[in-house]
């Protein structure tokens, strides 16, 4: 039945080249159109199962949260500078319409505190515990008594209670504490030096120490963020790329006129643009160079440069027919399943050099261009069909997997190499038969001299090594042992890299400035997500994952509204400030005895900032001792300036000069400083529409159903996998519906990890049945297999040796290299039936060269791999690489041995019988 | 706070080996935990020490200290002596740490600092006050139980579980303590979760465990915080016993010196 097809098809190639190529063409156009419309995804989420909960939640996330997913622009440079910038880029960014539909691309721009809504309820945000503290502040605005409370304040709050800053959260709201003293500091100085201060800049430094720096400003002040949130949704991949190009051309053309400001581009929207542009581009790149590098090796192993062209050119067919194939069959590639093209181009230009090596063969024999090509099918086209059918098969047993990523992997990988099969059936003999026509043709004119009679194309070195290897039998085993027992123990040893970022792409401006964030904001992006459905339940979570070790911070609604009860139990103490800041009487002038006193207050300031300064050093506090430094000094550098002793020294200097410009300062900023106060000490209930947009949209949907709690991991979850273990479990005990890059990676570890295992052992089973039944020994099955799982061992422990990890994505390799590195043991095992037991120098010579130019090949497609930027793929490449040149060796070197072996044994039967 | 810290964990280390003498089999684990708690908690001692932390921001810093201490840990006095930063930098603490002063040689003040933060973690290190059972912590907080014996660090030893008692507030659920039968010292010490009674929290191993002028001492100490996957580790440096410490160290006028 097959003999006949091939037959047939034989014959329509050689009758009508052109017809099979018009039918080729047509259909390629088409799979063309439909793979024009695969859509890519580059979210770890995606490799989980579908139903998976923790995805669901995900997407939910993804989809409903509009501020979850939001272009993030890092300014860096001076304090002032990157303010001015981001008021000039703000209007430009938000005016942007898309020309598409006429729509405006963003919604919003976060750059600043919500302080219209803490102006207005302020004191109500507060804990009880620390409005009994700080309640001094407020008894008075006026100047001196402002100084002398703000004193007791600190001796109370951050000495007395030295707990106030031993966590994150605390430690915050002492760095904000201190900084609004180093402006208030500041502003004083500026005025009394005689530089113009405005009223507005005294009620800056008024509204700095009430509510904190308006913008979103780095602890160190040399970066800022905004977030720019955008109209559209993560699904629609044109606004997302066009809508981060609009913005990065914005921020271009800004940098230019900012002397010394950079800024760049980071959050979900850019990293899924750069991700997807990257990925096409890294892939691209690497397909151009697996063709190269395969072109010139095949010109170099047929001494001919047409035949490599027309393979390549059926390869290039037969990856439009597999991602066209994919876009029906399931419409999206994703991590794992995007890099198939230039796997595919590494295993299907093997049946290209099958046929073309035995056509060749066949026409140099004299055979007509009909009989070559028949001879040809019925010859190589039987083991092509074999050897497809057989790592197709591996691959389809993906299919059992769980996850997403590895069943699609299976399913694409599969067909697209019976894709690729096909098409060489198809499209490569109708071009050869052109050719030789074309051929012919020119010989008959004279044109051309005929050729005639076969050109030894062997490999005679790899001969000449494999009989070597099988004569000295013995010594080659032994050695084979303790390399592969070397292997085998670093194998064991290597090490799993849980790191996702050492997977992403490496130089992109959205994954390094991730980097920033962590390092100048102190804010990892790695975090996990509860979505609550009311804001009761997220207070709830929010309580219960604040007890955990694990947590560091965390963010939820409850920061801006607070429960019912807490709230009542802060409006006593509110009341109790509210009467003391309207008892006081805003003082007009100031005297010599008051600035005298006023001296001492700022003496005994700096002493308390000091104290706060070595205890902060003592206890490791970097962010309160770096802070302290800014207004006492860096005791490490006695260079480094003390404001409050400059102010100091300056006021002692000048004074008489001083009584009347503090009394000015003091209209300025007294009476600013009350009123604010007062604002601030609205007793009212907040009540949830109260809440402006932005705290909303940061923390509900659209609906105000689901509320977002985020958990913020207590160290660096990607420095080893028990820590990202403990964070996971922490939250996912908390509540079912725990989600986030940790929680969804961990997943990934555990599920993908199964998954490569489950199918590594039901690959190799499969490859062991279907290979009982090709030889019909299962002893020949299992010789046949030996080099690969020796081959597999030399790849994880030549992985080790040189310092590689098992990574998500290189884990994948494992079951695919089982599909792979079995051909070799097959083709040489098949030529070894056939040639006999005595012809070990003409087996490795002759197949031993089709194997050597195979595993070039697919060596060479999954080494383009390697240039990629995107680090995950470069990770499989190179394990790829090895992985086919130590399966390869294997073959050659313990199949030598082994035949040798087996040699000798037939040898001395023969001399006993 | 971590001159308290400091302090206790030089009182741990400190085993006084007059206070030993060989048990009968029929010891209880009352005795044995009476036992340690003597000699953890020496009458008198002066040592200088090592300590390791690890800052906020990830970087390691590291203090030299001298300390003092008398009446079994009820008067500590810790006085800092490097990096230069920190040098003079002083800490009083009476009555086992419920009254602490802070000296500051760069405002030359005094001050009172709070007294309640015995649970809080060292901010750096991975060791707290509570941790170290000063004064008789770990007899009046928890039950004792012996588990059996056991070889542990190359020492035989009594295995013993500390299991919090109901009216307790103390930190850990419970504890098991790998106690040296010859001289009492605990060499390896397992904290377990406030809550959850199987969750290893953190694991405390003396190491060079040196018999000095006839009193074992811990050379060197490690705290593995399982938690955050953190070490800290103390070295001490000097340590002298049996001296006649003047009531007068322990005094607010001596801590400004």
């Amino acid at each position: 039945m097959r003999d006949k097809i091939l037959k047939s098809l034989a014959g329509l190639h050689s009758a009508h080249p052109w017809k099979m190529l018009s039918f080729i063409l047509v259909s390629t156009v088409l799979l063309g159109i439909m793979a024009i419309q695969i859509r890519h995804t580059m979210r770890w989420s995606d490799l989980l199962p579908a139903k998976d909960r923790r995805t669901i939640q995900f997407n939910k996330v993804l989809d409903e949260f509009v501020s979850a997913t939001s272009i993030v622009v890092v300014v860096q440079g001076e304090e002032e500078k990157i303010k001015a910038f981001a008021e000039a880029v703000v209007p430009q960014i938000i005016q942007k319409i898309d020309p598409k539909d006429g729509k405006l691309f963003f919604k919003r721009i976060d750059y600043k505190q919500e302080t219209d809504f803490i102006k207005e309820h302020g004191l109500m945000l507060i804990k009880a515990d620390d409005l009994k503290n700080m309640k001094d502040i407020f008894k008075n605005p006026n100047l001196l008594p402002l100084l002398t409370n703000i004193n007791t304040s600190l001796e109370k709050e951050y000495i007395q209670r030295e707990e106030s800053i031993s966590t994150r959260e605390k430690e915050d709201s002492a760095f904000m504490f201190l900084d609004g003293i180093e402006n208030f500091i500041k502003v004083i100085q500026k005025h009394l030096s005689g530089d113009s201060v405005s009223r507005k800049d005294a009620h800056q430094s008024a509204d700095k120490l009430l509510t904190g720096e308006e913008y979103m400003l780095s602890y160190d002040k040399q970066a800022l963020i905004l977030n720019v949130i955008p109209n559209f949704t993560m699904v629609n991949m044109h606004k997302v790329v066009t809508g981060t190009n609009t913005v990065q051309e914005i921020i271009d053309n800004l940098m230019k006129k900012f002397d010394g400001v950079q800024a760049g581009l980071t959050g979900m929207v850019p990293l899924q643009r750069d991700e997807m542009v990257y990925s096409e581009q890294s892939l691209g790149i690497s397909t151009v160079i697996a063709f190269i590098a395969i072109y010139i090796l095949l010109v170099l192993a047929f001494r001919m440069w047409i035949a490599p062209l027309f393979a390549l050119l059926n390869l290039f067919f037969g990856v439009i027919w597999v991602i066209g194939i994919t876009a029906i069959l399931i419409g999206t590639l994703n991590m794992m399943t995007s890099m198939m093209g230039v796997i595919l181009i590494g295993l299907g230009i093997d049946f290209s050099i099958h046929i073309i090596s035995s056509f060749t063969e066949n026409r140099s024999l004299g055979l007509s261009i009909e009989d070559s090509l028949q001879e040809t099918f019925l010859n190589s086209g039987k083991g092509i069909i074999t050897g497809a059918l057989t790592t197709a098969v591996a691959f389809f047993t993906l299919i059992i997997c769980r996850s997403r990523g590895m069943k699609e992997l299976g399913i694409v990988s599969g067909s697209g190499l019976l894709a690729i099969m096909v098409v060489t059936f198809l499209c490569l003999p109708a071009l050869l038969v052109l050719r030789e026509k074309r051929l012919e043709k020119k010989i008959k004119t004279g044109k051309l001299k005929k050729i005639t009679g076969t050109k030894d194309i062997s490999l005679k070195i790899l001969g000449k090594i494999s009989s070597l290897l099988s004569k000295k039998y013995r010594l080659t085993i032994i050695v084979s042992l303790i390399v592969t027992g070397f292997l085998v123990f670093s194998a064991l040893k290597i090490t799993f890299d849980q790191n996702y970022m050492n997977m992403e792409p490496r130089g992109l401006d959205s994954v390094e400035l991730q980097n920033v964030i962590l390092e100048k904001f102190d804010l990892s992006i790695d975090y996990a997500m509860i979505l609550a459905d009311s804001v009761a339940e997220s207070r709830e979570l929010a309580k219960k994952i604040k007890e955990l070790p694990s947590v560091a911070s965390i963010e939820n609604i409850s920061l801006y509204f607070p429960s019912e009860e807490e709230q009542k139990k802060r409006i006593p103490h509110i009341l109790e400030i509210k009467k003391s800041l309207l008892a006081s009487t805003l003082n007009q002038s100031f005297n010599r005895t008051k600035i005298d006193k006023l001296l001492k207050e700022l003496e005994r300031l700096e002493m308390n900032v000091m104290e706060m300064q070595d205890m902060a050093y003592l206890d490791g506090q970097d962010k309160i001792d770096s802070k302290c430094s800014k207004i006492t000094g860096d005791p490490d550098h006695p260079e480094s300036i003390n404001i409050i002793r400059k102010l100091i020294d300056f006021i002692h200097q000048h004074k008489t000069a001083n009584i009347s410009k503090l009394g000015i300062f003091q209209t300025y900023f007294s009476p600013y400083f009350k009123k604010t106060a007062l604002l601030m000490c609205s007793e009212e209930i907040i009540q949830q529409k109260d809440l402006p947009d932005s705290i909303l949209d940061r923390y509900s949907n659209k609906e105000r159903t689901q509320f977002l709690v985020t958990a913020f991991p207590s160290m660096n979850i990607w420095q080893d996998l028990e820590f990202l273990d403990r964070f996971s479990d922490d939250l996912e005990k908390t509540s079912e519906k725990a989600t986030g890059m940790p929680v969804i990676f961990r997943a990934i570890i555990d599920i993908v990890g199964r998954d490569g295992r489950n199918a590594l052992i039901l690959t190799v089973f499969m490859v062991f049945i279907l290979l009982w039944l090709d030889f019909r020994s299962p002893v020949d099955a299992l010789i046949a297999m030996v080099p690969l799982i020796a081959g597999l061992f030399w790849m994880l422990g030549i992985m080790k040796v040189i310092g590689m990890q098992i990574t998500m994505l290189n884990v994948m390799g494992l079951p695919m290299i089982v599909g792979i590195g079995i051909d070799d043991g097959v083709h040489i095992m098949h030529r070894w039936k056939i040639e006999g037991k005595n012809a070990i120098y003409k087996i490795f010579a002759s197949t031993g060269k089709a194997i050597f130019i195979t595993s070039l090949t697919t060596m060479l497609a999954f080494g383009s791999l390697m240039f990629s930027i995107w680090r995950g793929f470069a990770s499989l490449g190179a394990a790829m690489f090895i992985g086919v040149g130590a399966c390869f060796l294997t073959t050659i070197i313990i199949l030598s041995a082994i035949m040798g072996l087996v040699n000798k044994k037939s040898a001395r039967k023969k001399q006993i019988k | 706070m971590a001159s308290k810290i400091i302090f206790s964990l030089i009182l741990l280390s400190l085993v006084n080996f007059s206070t030993i003498k060989t048990y009968a089999e029929t010891i209880t684990s009352q005795e044995i935990v009476n036992k340690m708690n003597e000699v953890i908690n020496p009458q008198t001692a002066q040592a200088k020490a090592k300590i390791t932390i690890i800052t906020s921001s990830g970087k390691e810093r590291t203090f030299i200290y001298d300390s003092f201490t008398k009446n079994r840990g009820e008067k500590n006095l810790i006085r800092y002596l490097e990096p230069k930063r920190v040098k003079g930098q002083a800490m009083l603490m009476l009555n086992n740490a419920d009254d602490i002063w802070a000296y500051f040689p760069r405002t030359k003040r005094v001050r009172k600092l709070a007294t309640h933060a015995k649970r809080q973690k060292w901010e750096g290190s991975d060791f707290s006050y509570e941790d170290m059972g000063s004064g008789d912590a770990f007899i009046d907080e928890y039950e004792n139980k012996l588990l059996g014996e056991e070889k542990k660090e190359n020492y035989d030893c009594y295995k013993i579980e500390l299991k919090r008692k109901k009216d307790s507030d103390t930190g850990y659920s419970r504890l098991i303590m790998w106690i040296i039968k010859d001289n009492f010292c605990p060499v390896v010490m397992n904290y377990y979760d406030k809550k959850d009674t199987k969750f290893l929290k953190k694991v405390l191993i003396q190491y060079e465990i040196k018999d000095i002028d006839g009193i074992p001492t811990g050379m060197k100490m490690t705290m593995y915080n399982k938690t955050d996957n953190t070490q800290t580790t103390m070295e001490l440096l000097e340590i002298k016993y049996n001296l006649e410490l003047d009531d007068s160290i322990f005094s607010e006028r001596n801590l400004r010196r």
